[in-house]
């Protein structure tokens, strides 16, 4: 492994089609808004390594296909993540509604600890928006997710609602109430820790990540 | 694209180019050189992709000489014209030509034919109209709408928002959803259609998409999806076959075949090969149905995990993941994934085998499929003897009435013909075949069927437009040839006026 980092999370992106979940994942990742798009078939991946509280964490993000069709598909891709970016367009009601079902996925099928953060997306589209932001605010509360509003085209808010999620799973795990060696966390430990816990490297970080598959 | 690249093609050709600009000109890179032109402009691909997108194994593409085009394209035409004939009871060799790949200029009109497209569509006479007359329903009218400036946005076709290519896609995946409601649209058969209508007009491409849809890949875009996830434990398995690395490598990151064989099996490899390789997969594809996916699928798992130091760099379900979404150019050019692709020894009642124990340890873990689909067909044969073609289904409509051509010039052309033959003789050995059916001596049937006029005389062809379809292939067959100075290509084209063509044959 060529980056020293503390911490790996797995993160998923998720929400209905055409709410912007490729170009959000694109903006965290080339810090810029991705024009002419394909839609996603099947999976798209990025990762990268942020600074979250002092710890070094790499991003291993899977970007799904949004189409309702596509969700018996990508439910295994579910397995293992510690984060979720939720995302609707706030200028669609219709992927508003969808919210439930797909929060159902992911507490059912990633884990029911998953952390999740809620994006309405398209914020720039504010003239269009046909969910507000009380209603959005107050679905996240009761559902226990975090709520953000983000625009994948001016890049507002998308740093943060990656990383408002690492550093949720981070306090998380200093208070134990996630405990990373625990299968299917979605979290490993980077080369850096494994020195800190004075682990011996390479088997051990093997092992790991096949059992948190 | 030519048209950029040489810089040569009139006002009025360049506009054909663009409705549906794949019908490629292979020799335009043979015939000149940009550069040395002057012509340094090189924004759109001769495929019409802009910026060269999808061409990353552009080294080493193979160009067909012209020579060797034409005499395909000669040979084609007849099987055109004696389609069911060549099926029936010379498949053998119209594979083989498939797997040599189809002359650009042919490649839409014969896809229509393999598919049993040209037939569902005579049989069906006036329903795509009334479909595509129809509003459709709003809740499938909105996805579409979404999707259409997703396709191949990096396409001169598909660029444009609100563009004829965005319309006539829209016009194609509406009217699916009306023709089968009860499956409604799937975001994968976007760009099917959308490789369809870079060869073809909207009926065309809707007749070949139904053809995909229930023949080809039943199911594939059903509700539930279940008919992909089937195949890729079928793949799975036969993996363990051809690549037992590559098979214990995934099996042991538990890295379900839906992981990665998604996006390739649904839009048959069209947004993952450089674009020479997917039209010569879809040739073969076409004709010999779903065993060339699961083929392409192989070698590329093969390639790109079948050695253990390969694996060494890529420890962890992710990472593999990552390998499998950057495939090595080298393995996807042309000339090398055709060869793999004839090499595995993967048949259609090895697939049948496999669907049936698959089939039945879904049943057994999971129960019964939701969505029956029907049989699967393994190309083109299968689909014509489940679909029999009446006489006049077959039938091509020409759409170029061509004057009698000056006898002057085909006896000239004639000498030029043989001394070209030779030549291509030297380099590059032809097959030579004997024809099986005399070609009529007589035109008039079918008057501008194999003719292709020389470019001088373009002007002077009488243009009867009875469907568009015909309409653009015949202006692209002109168009494709070369220009009238400095050729070293007219020759070749000349020779082929269609009296002359036995020679050939």
């Amino acid at each position: 492994m060529s980056e020293t980092y503390d911490f790996l999370f797995k993160f998923l992106v998720i929400g209905s089609a055409g709410t912007g979940k490729s170009c959000l994942l694109h903006q965290f990742i080339e810090n810029k808004f991705k024009q002419d798009s394909n839609h996603t078939i099947g999976v798209e991946f990025g990762s990268r390594v942020v600074n979250v509280g002092g710890k070094t964490v790499k991003l291993q993000i899977w970007d799904t296909a949004g189409q309702e069709r596509f969700r018996s598909v990508t439910r295994s891709y579910y397995r293992g993540a510690a984060g979720a970016l939720l995302v609707y367009d706030i200028t669609s009601r219709e992927t508003y509604n969808a919210l439930t079902n797909w929060l159902t996925d992911a507490r059912t099928l990633a884990s029911p600890n998953i952390v999740i953060i809620l994006c309405g997306n398209k914020k720039d589209l504010d003239a269009d928006r046909e969910v507000t932001f009380l209603e959005a605010s107050r679905f996240a509360q009761e559902n226990e997710l975090m709520f953000l509003e983000t625009s994948a085209l001016t890049g507002e808010n998308v740093e943060e609602g990656f990383l408002k999620c690492a550093r949720t799973i981070l306090n998380k795990i200093d208070s134990g109430e996630l405990d990373p060696e625990r299968m299917g966390s979605g979290i490993q430990y980077g080369d850096a820790s494994l020195r800190q816990l004075r682990q011996p490297r390479g088997s051990t970080a093997q092992n790991k990540q096949q059992c948190s598959c | 694209m030519a048209k950029i690249e040489n810089g040569r093609q009139s006002v009025d050709t360049r506009s054909i180019r663009t409705i549906s600009s794949s019908h490629i000109d292979d020799e335009s890179s043979l015939g000149s050189d940009s550069e040395i032109n002057g012509f340094t402009d090189r924004q759109t691909d001769k495929y019409g992709f802009i910026g060269g997108a999808q061409q990353c194994a552009q080294l080493g593409a193979q160009d067909v000489p012209p020579e060797v085009l034409r005499q395909r394209e000669v040979k084609w035409l007849d099987m055109l014209s004696h389609w069911d004939k060549w099926i029936m009871k010379r498949f053998n060799k119209v594979r083989l030509r498939c797997q040599k790949g189809i002359p650009p200029a042919l490649r839409g009109r014969t896809w229509l034919y393999l598919s049993g497209g040209k037939v569902k569509k005579e049989q069906n006479q006036g329903k795509f109209q009334e479909l595509d007359n129809q509003p459709g329903d709003p809740k499938w009218v909105d996805v579409i709408e979404k999707d259409l400036h997703r396709q191949f946005p990096f396409h001169e076709m598909f660029v444009a928002r609100g563009g004829h290519g965005q319309q006539d896609l829209f016009r194609v995946l509406k009217a699916y959803t009306l023709y089968r409601p009860e499956e409604g649209y799937c975001q994968a058969q976007a760009p099917i259609a959308a490789v369809l209508l870079m060869h073809m007009p909207a009926e065309d491409a809707f007749w070949v998409l139904v053809q995909i849809c229930e023949k080809y890949l039943p199911g594939y875009y059903s509700p539930g999806l279940e008919a992909i996830q089937l195949d890729g434990e079928i793949l799975f398995a036969l993996l363990r076959r051809i690549s037992p690395v590559a098979y214990r490598h995934l099996e042991k990151h538990k890295i379900d075949p839906i992981l990665y064989m998604t996006e390739w099996f649904m839009c048959a490899f069209s947004r993952t090969l450089p674009w020479a390789s997917v039209l010569r997969v879809w040739d073969m594809f076409l004709c010999d149905g779903v065993k060339i996916i699961f083929r392409v699928g192989l070698v590329l798992l093969k390639c790109m995990l079948g050695s253990r130091e390969k694996l060494k760099a890529c420890q962890g379900q992710y990472e593999t993941m990552e390998l499998l979404r950057a495939i090595e150019p080298r393995y996807m050019q042309e000339g090398f994934l055709v060869r793999e692709i004839l090499e595995i020894p993967v048949t259609a009642r090895d697939l049948e085998r496999e669907h049936h124990s698959q089939l039945k340890r879904w049943k057994k873990n999971r129960g019964e499929l939701n969505f029956k689909s029907p049989p699967r067909m393994h190309g083109t044969r299968i689909i014509m003897l489940a679909e029999p073609p009446r006489r006049q289904d077959l039938q091509q409509n020409p759409t170029i009435l061509v004057e009698a051509s000056q006898p002057a010039l085909l006896k000239k052309s004639k000498e030029e013909q043989k001394s070209k033959k030779r030549s291509v003789k030297k380099s590059k050995p032809i097959e030579e075949i004997p024809n099986p059916y005399s070609l009529p001596s007589d035109n008039s049937s079918r008057p501008s069927e194999p003719a292709r006029p020389l470019p001088e005389s373009s002007e002077a062809a009488e243009a009867v437009p009875n469907t568009k379809s015909d309409l653009l292939q015949q202006q692209q067959a002109l168009t494709d040839a070369p220009p009238a100075k400095e050729s070293p290509l007219q020759q070749s084209t000349q020779s082929l006026s269609s009296t002359e063509q036995d020679t050939y044959l």
